[in-house]
């Protein structure tokens, strides 16, 4: 939009010098025919003339003389166009643009800190648009992550909490970040990704790979950053609700204004779905390792205020409540909360220099409410506050040098610290990073990191060294990377008798998790096409995890000796004109240990997504058809026949599986949007549910309404 | 103070307001707070001796313990499964596992333990007595993670055991209260209603008992 924005302001300050011979107009549209207002025509031999579209697509320029000149046109979103203008043609050029097929004008942030074009940055990044997650009707992000990328699973961990698996490495050694942001609070390694919901989300940024030396800890094996939209038009106002399977009832609504200096968005989502009995329609009632997916429902309430005093200030306010109750008995209900807030100041010093001040606060409760006496009595309470500072200086227009350091207090009370007790760390850390760019084909990125922990004692380095290389139509990127987490207050101090079962002990002489990562990529792209390889190597040291501890009768908190993980990631897509898109996504991971150990990876070898889809719109109708597929091969591991013996594994299998999704979305008008979803298109349903199985009793439908208020009320 | 400096020092000013105030979290008081269980008392916590109504209220969260209790002498007797039973007692309690010293029992369809139907409606087939059982008293859980569940051999009444359901063919396991009204013929012919009423204490760890009783009913 900015961008947008500057090429009108450039248009408009270039129509007012353009004061000679020859007249030159036309129409540039796209390749319907459809005028795109906007555009700009530049003279390419007169650097400051040129001319941008009005709103039926027109456009107008005077050329000085009778010369030869080459125009060229342009649009966000488009390929450019040139043409030639000699003094025998026509005064009339007309302008068709081609839909830019791969996004790549996409401006993202996580790899490198600073908004760069997708195509520009040199650490491989993925987006999820805001058109992926509207075609999909996506609620949450784990049902999205999983239909968009390969190597991506969602399972069940103990007590039915949601556990994260992305190309070998757990929730714990991911970070999840909603506007940069961290989140509090975690369940068995894994953050409440049901806070993560996609109400008013423009993108996702997916950096596969150790990102430490900009993120500091957990971001071991990647970084899943959910960039916010911002309101753009006047005002708009927003209901949408969707029914589905299980009763799964979601009822949202959104109230956004752009007032002077002020933007506000304000967002309410509710949802909830009754327990799925696994069992229904079979005669067994032992279906698997569960039978019962407990039902939930959950309430996201986020507000959003920009205020912009000066042009070049501006001030962002933000503050969130989150809800979720799991009923997982008639006794007993399970409930989490967050409350959020913060303030940004980003402050545009000159054209050269930015400087972003932000102070951040997350807390994250767990509580019971006790259906018996009427009691609601937390028992997990973690709060970060969290202070930033973040400088970017650019040199010569295209080396830019990035400083920052962030202090956090890390507070947490846990039922599973000695008598309920609570725990508070420190964390401090300072880095740099300086994007050089020498030459337009060729980029390259270094980065350091120091962290400071107070509780762990604990410092630690995380370099990055990241080069692209730009030859005709081929992108190369190679990368190394370090990555690091340190052991958490709960890894640290934990003393809980599981279950009245057995004890789990904390370790406070733990070592942090490392990683080293290595990544080489390729991605050609050639008109409507874009193939992307990458593969990628990591040595992980220290991983923690509980082992049986024989002096101590229980399980204590440990590191694991050194692991591998390697593997490639294959992308490829289409767009055409027509409005057909496809994409194939597939992801092969290995995961290797010492000989003689066992390999008790959760990891499938072989996984691939899948889509194809066709975008279309008219004046009064609008349609979108996808039908998405993901594939998940068995996967063969070791488990021990024995949990308070390491001697002895045997084999198990996990069974494959492919599901397919169909949707359909429509705008009837403007504004009015319908979906209709179509999951486990084939029926599938497990012989016997694992924890790593999808929880589908087989083929279900959901139906969504949306009503974009402001739209309606335009003709 | 230029516009700028201005800002800063008020958002400087804001965050340290913000994050002195609220340190350890905010909107503590939403929550209600558990009982101590140091200061809990254990027993027969209320008795009310107009109605001969009353609650006991049990720590059973340790599986090697029996709590023998005697609804005569309004007393509750914690022996180890090792122990021979006190001379007096009704009944007993082992985590959610219920026996009775040589009555029996009937399920009831009341819920309140003060709408006991009229004993002579029900059927002398509905009584259950206690049995012999050698794979529902677990004694030791230590190595369950590895399949192995250690039971004492021991009598138990599996009607007055149905007043919670936990079913363990999914993970984690539910758990169900029947909400029911048991009736408890003793050995000596006299009737209590007994009803559990919550197996949990405040702070959600299960194994705490809470019986609600009747005693004697009056035929």
């Amino acid at each position: 939009m900015i961008k947008k924005f500057l090429l009108i302001l450039f248009g408009i300050l270039c129509i007012t010098n353009a004061t000679a011979q020859r007249r030159i107009s036309g129409i540039v549209t796209d390749m319907n025919n459809e005028p795109l207002p906007g555009a700009t025509v530049v003279v390419k031999e007169l650097s400051t003339l040129g001319a941008v579209a009005n709103v039926d697509g027109h456009y107008e320029l005077r050329l000085p003389d009778n010369k030869d000149y080459t125009l060229m046109a342009s649009f966000v979103g488009y390929i450019d166009v040139s043409k030639k203008v000699s003094d025998k043609q026509e005064d009339v050029l007309n302008f068709q643009l081609t839909e830019n097929s791969i996004t790549l004008d996409q401006v993202v942030v996580t790899g490198t800190r600073t908004p760069k074009l997708l195509k520009d940055v040199p650490i491989v990044t993925r987006v999820i648009s805001d058109l992926d997650i509207k075609r999909m009707d996506a609620t949450n992000i784990s049902d999205l992550l999983q239909t968009e990328l390969p190597g991506i699973e969602f399972s069940y961990s103990m007590n039915q909490q949601t556990s994260l698996n992305m190309s070998g490495f757990g929730g714990n050694s991911v970070l999840f970040l909603v506007d940069g942001e961290r989140l509090a609070g975690e369940t068995l390694d894994n953050v409440d990704y049901s806070r993560l919901n996609m109400d008013n989300v423009q993108r996702i940024e997916i950096v596969k790979g150790a990102a430490s030396s900009l993120y500091g800890s957990n971001a071991v094996g990647g970084v899943v950053n959910i960039i916010s939209r911002e309101s753009q038009e006047p005002w708009s106002v927003n209901v949408n609700g969707r029914y589905g399977a299980h009763n799964e009832q979601r009822y949202g609504g959104s109230v956004g204004f752009n007032a002077g200096r002020f933007n506000s968005m304000t967002n309410v989502q509710y949802t909830s779905i009754d327990a799925i009995d696994l069992s229904n329609g079979t005669d067994n009632e032992e279906v698997g390792d569960y039978s019962m997916i407990y039902g939930n429902s959950t309430l996201n309430i986020k507000e959003r205020l920009i205020y912009t005093p000066i042009d070049n200030l501006k001030f962002t306010a933000r503050t969130g409540y989150f809800f979720r109750e799991r009923n997982s008995s008639e006794s007993q209900k399970e409930r989490y909360r967050s409350f959020t807030g913060g303030l940004k100041g980003n402050y545009n010093i000159t054209d050269k220099d930015d400087l972003e001040v932000a102070y951040s606060f997350d807390q994250y409760d767990k509580s019971d409410y006790l259906v018996f006496g009427d009691l609601d009595v937390r028992d997990y309470s973690n709060v970060q506050h969290i202070l930033r500072a973040l400088y970017n200086h650019t040199f010569a227009d295209k080396h830019i040098l990035t400083v920052g350091g962030d202090y956090m207090r890390d507070y947490l009370m846990s039922y599973q610290f000695t008598d309920g007790g609570s725990y508070i760390q420190h964390t401090a850390d300072a880095f740099a990073q300086f994007d050089w760019n020498p030459h337009k084909k060729f980029n390259l990125i270094a980065g350091l990191r120091f962290d400071y922990f107070s509780e762990a004692k604990l410092s630690h380095l995380s370099p990055k060294l990241g080069l692209m290389y730009k030859l005709g139509n081929c992108s190369l990127r190679g990368s190394y990377a370090g990555g690091f987490r340190a052991p958490t207050l709960k890894e640290m101090y934990m003393n809980f008798y599981m279950g009245n079962i057995f004890m789990i002990y904390g370790n406070p002489d733990l070592k942090p998790e490392s990683s080293h990562n290595l990544s080489l990529s390729a991605e050609y792209m050639k008109g409507n096409h874009n193939l992307t390889v990458t593969g990628f190597y990591n040595i992980v040291d220290n991983r923690i995890t509980t082992a049986w501890n024989q002096a101590l009768g229980g399980q204590v908190y440990t590191n694991m000796s050194r692991l591998q993980v390697m593997g490639v990631d294959a992308n490829a897509s289409g767009k055409y004109r027509c409005g057909i898109s496809w994409r194939l996504s597939y992801a092969y991971t290995y995961e290797h240990i010492k000989k003689g150990e066992p390999m008790l990876s959760a990891t499938r070898p072989h996984t691939a997504t899948a889509r194809i889809a066709y975008d279309k719109d008219w004046n009064n109708y609008g349609l979108s058809v996808a039908l998405t597929g993901r594939y998940l091969s068995k996967l063969t591991t070791d488990v021990y026949t024995e949990m308070t013996s390491y001697e002895q594994t045997e084999k198990q299998t996990y069974p494959g599986y492919t599901i397919w999704k169909l949707s359909f979305a429509q705008r009837v008008r403007n504004g009015i949007n319908i979906t209709l979803v179509v999951d486990n298109l084939f029926n599938y349903r497990p012989d016997y549910y694992y924890s790593n199985s999808p929880s589908t009793t087989g083929t279900t439908f959901s139906v969504g309404l949306s009503l974009d208020i402001e739209q309606m009320s335009k003709k | 103070m230029t516009v700028s400096q201005k800002i800063i020092s008020l958002l400087t000013g804001v965050i340290a307001l913000l994050s002195l105030s609220a340190c350890n979290g905010i909107f503590e008081d939403i929550y209600d707070e558990p009982l101590a269980e140091e200061n809990n008392e254990y027993g027969f916590i209320f008795v009310d001796s107009m109605t001969n109504t009353g609650r006991i209220y049990i720590d059973a969260t340790d599986y090697t313990e029996w709590h023998y209790i005697d609804l005569h002498g309004k007393e509750v007797t914690t022996k180890s499964v090792e122990e021979p039973s006190p001379s007096n007692w009704d009944f007993a309690i082992h985590r959610y596992d219920a026996k009775t010293n040589g009555g029996a029992v009937a399920e009831s369809n009341a819920t309140d333990i003060m709408a006991v139907p009229n004993i002579s409606t029900i059927p002398e087939e509905a009584y259950i007595v206690d049995e012999w059982t050698s794979d529902q008293i677990t004694i030791d859980m230590s190595q369950m993670m590895d399949g192995v569940i250690i039971y004492a051999e021991d009598y138990y009444n599996p009607c007055l055991s149905k007043w919670l359901n936990v079913d363990t063919s999914t993970m984690p396991p539910i758990y169900t209260l029947s909400g029911k009204v048991y009736i408890f013929r003793l050995s000596d012919g006299t009737y209590a209603a007994l009803r559990l009423s919550n197996f949990m204490n405040d702070a959600a760890v299960k194994g705490f008992m809470t019986i609600d009783y009747l005693y004697p009913v009056q035929l």
